[in-house]
């Protein structure tokens, strides 16, 4: 469905310094500045994937969604969603296609939702039926119809993001840019988005590009993750790959039963892994995932165990890692 | 762009419209009064020092009604803002938006555009009513279903034509940090050729023959003439087929522009 051969997209903008000084002196002369956004990546995307695009602010995600979404022009490479250049802007692809940014509403700010989503009635020309059934589905598993009369700048933002959400699959798109979705919304609004993501993907089967700061997202939402920095990518692969690659550990967490006369328990040097905390209430050891099963018995046994978990490195940390690693690869 | 996305666009754009009833209705009355206050006092003031019936071919009651017409078409010409909406698009990355939309910037702005003329149309027809009961009218001044039909017709074509005049410059926002001095330059020489600020009749020697083939007076000064009755039907066609040819020129650069822009459009914002 997306199909991408090394895209690149070049920024041409102008430096100015600051100050009167600067602004007397720009009038004259101004320094360009040239920044590569993308380089030449590469990747294809199929029916029903959601895929994580992760890395740190100015990496080139939002640039290469915004290609994708028909909003730039590249500067080299091609790119074909659904058999169509996006930046050519053919009616029939962008029919098929949404993008949800986060950081940027869609809908029209002093109209109540429902007017607005009448007018992309039209803009997409979704027949009465599928509208009312589409409208009807959206704001149902959102939770917001009642609110679709109330003017959308009197909303929240959690419940202004379900609005874009409605806004944005209301003519079921197959292929679906979701720019930071969660952003700013607090823990109960980010786990209602992405309940609502997966079940839009198990409903319609689109290609999805997620891309996301917050790591619970890309972790709950996305099967296979794109690493970017500086516009070239570091990682592309399955997210369980991922984090077998770059977080060989798991951590093993024993909250210990023991009264304030009793001595610290000793744990034995043989123990397999990292004891990265040693306390009286509770110790916490980096364990090669493939003995976290030993591990666990041989500390039931040892120490006086009232509680046990076994914890995944967390998806930041990964990420961390890869940066760091492929940081050092660099020449 | 279908009729009915046309109609729907124009139609939310009202009802946004409405949603501000208190600046609705104080920039109805506001600026209406304002610039028909100024002109009377001006011209009164003139006509007295000048001892003569008439200038530029205008007595007193037909200059105040030129401003009057001048001041309520006006509005229906250029309508609000409009034109820097899409320069503020290109800015802060709003047009990003419409270029995922399955439609044409230009249509759905323009639409957007009609949609926000309500407050124009609402007052031509206010002032339009009130106006005769409260100021004097010349003698005979009757306009016919003819020459409102014509006056109709020819506020529509200027409402394009200033919507196409004003787009180019908008679209220097692709390249430029800023197109607000030029946008107001423009607007300050389209006022003044179109005849909104004095009548072109007041030009000197042939400039106002000159100012004919320019786009500028058919905003303004054509309308007013024609519902004044100064203009003979073969006068008026041939207006509005000179200010139709702008507005095919005017489309044409507006493309050319635009084709260029969309390749350094960077979406900021986003």
């Amino acid at each position: 469905m997306i199909e991408v051969e090394k895209l690149s997209k070049t920024y041409f903008t102008h430096r100015k310094a600051p100050g009167l000084k600067g602004s007397i002196r720009s009038l004259f002369r101004r320094e360009k500045v040239v920044r590569e956004a993308v380089r030449g990546v590469s990747f294809r995307i199929g029916e029903g994937e959601i895929v994580g695009l992760v890395g740190p602010n100015g990496a080139g995600k939002t640039t290469l969604v915004k290609m994708l979404a028909g909003i730039v022009h590249p500067t080299s490479g091609d790119a074909r969603v659904l058999g169509y250049r996006p930046w050519e802007r053919d009616n029939r692809l962008r029919r098929q296609v949404a993008l949800i940014m986060g950081q940027k509403a869609q809908l029209w700010w002093d109209l109540p939702a429902g007017d607005s989503f009448l007018l992309l009635k039209d803009i997409y020309r979704i027949g009465e039926k599928d509208y009312r059934d589409s409208l009807a589905l959206l704001t149902e598993t959102l939770a917001v119809s009642h609110l679709l009369d109330i003017p959308l700048r009197r909303l929240s933002l959690g419940e202004r993001m379900k609005m874009e959400l409605v806004a944005a699959l209301l003519h079921r798109p197959r292929v679906v840019y979701l720019d930071e979705p969660t952003i700013g919304l607090d823990v109960t609004a980010q786990h209602a988005i992405r309940d609502f993501i997966l079940h839009y993907r198990e409903q319609h089967r689109p290609a999805m590009i997620l891309t996301s700061h917050y790591m619970e997202d890309i972790a709950r939402l996305c099967k296979r993750i794109i690493v970017i920095r500086d516009g070239e990518f570091v990682f592309d692969g399955p997210l369980d790959r991922v984090v077998r690659q770059y977080a060989p550990d798991k951590v093993v967490t024993v909250h210990l039963d023991v009264g304030p006369d009793e001595p610290l328990p000793v744990i034995g040097p043989e123990l397999p892994g990292r004891v990265v905390e040693a306390g009286r209430d509770r110790i916490r050891v980096e364990v090669p995932r493939e003995r976290v099963t030993e591990v666990a018995q041989s500390l039931l046994e040892r120490l006086p165990v009232a509680d046990l978990t076994i914890e995944e490195t967390e998806i930041g940390t990964v990420v961390e890692r890869i940066f760091r690693e492929k940081g050092a690869a660099r020449p | 762009m279908t009729p009915r996305l046309f109609l729907s666009t124009f139609g939310i754009e009202t009802r946004k419209l409405m949603s501000y009833r208190v600046d609705f209705w104080l920039s109805a009355v506001i600026g209406f009064v304002v610039h028909v206050a100024i002109a009377f006092f001006l011209w009164r003031a003139i006509f007295d020092a000048s001892g003569s019936e008439r200038v530029g071919g205008y007595d007193f009651e037909s200059m105040v009604l030129y401003y009057v017409l001048v001041s309520l078409f006006g509005k229906v010409v250029r309508g609000p803002e409009f034109p820097s909406d899409v320069s503020q698009d290109i800015y802060e990355g709003g047009l990003s938006r419409y270029l995922v939309y399955p439609t044409n910037y230009f249509l759905f702005r323009y639409a957007q555009h009609l949609g926000n003329l309500a407050p124009a149309l609402v007052q031509l027809a206010l002032f339009g009513t009130l106006c005769p009961i409260v100021l004097a009218v010349p003698d005979g001044f009757a306009p016919g279903f003819g020459a409102i039909a014509g006056t109709a017709a020819a506020l529509l074509v200027g409402n394009a034509l200033h919507y196409l005049l004003m787009l180019p410059v908008q679209l220097v926002a692709f390249w430029a940090d800023n197109v607000w001095s030029l946008a107001v330059m423009m607007r300050l020489v389209a006022m003044l050729l179109g005849g909104f600020l004095v009548p072109l009749s007041l030009f000197p020697g042939g400039a106002e023959e000159a100012a004919r083939f320019l786009p500028f007076p058919y905003l303004f000064h054509f309308p007013v003439e024609i519902v004044m009755g100064r203009l003979s039907p073969l006068a008026w066609a041939e207006g509005m087929g000179i200010a139709l040819a702008w507005c095919g020129v005017l489309a044409l650069v507006s493309s050319a522009v635009w084709q260029r822009g969309k390749l350094v459009y960077s979406g900021v914002g986003i």
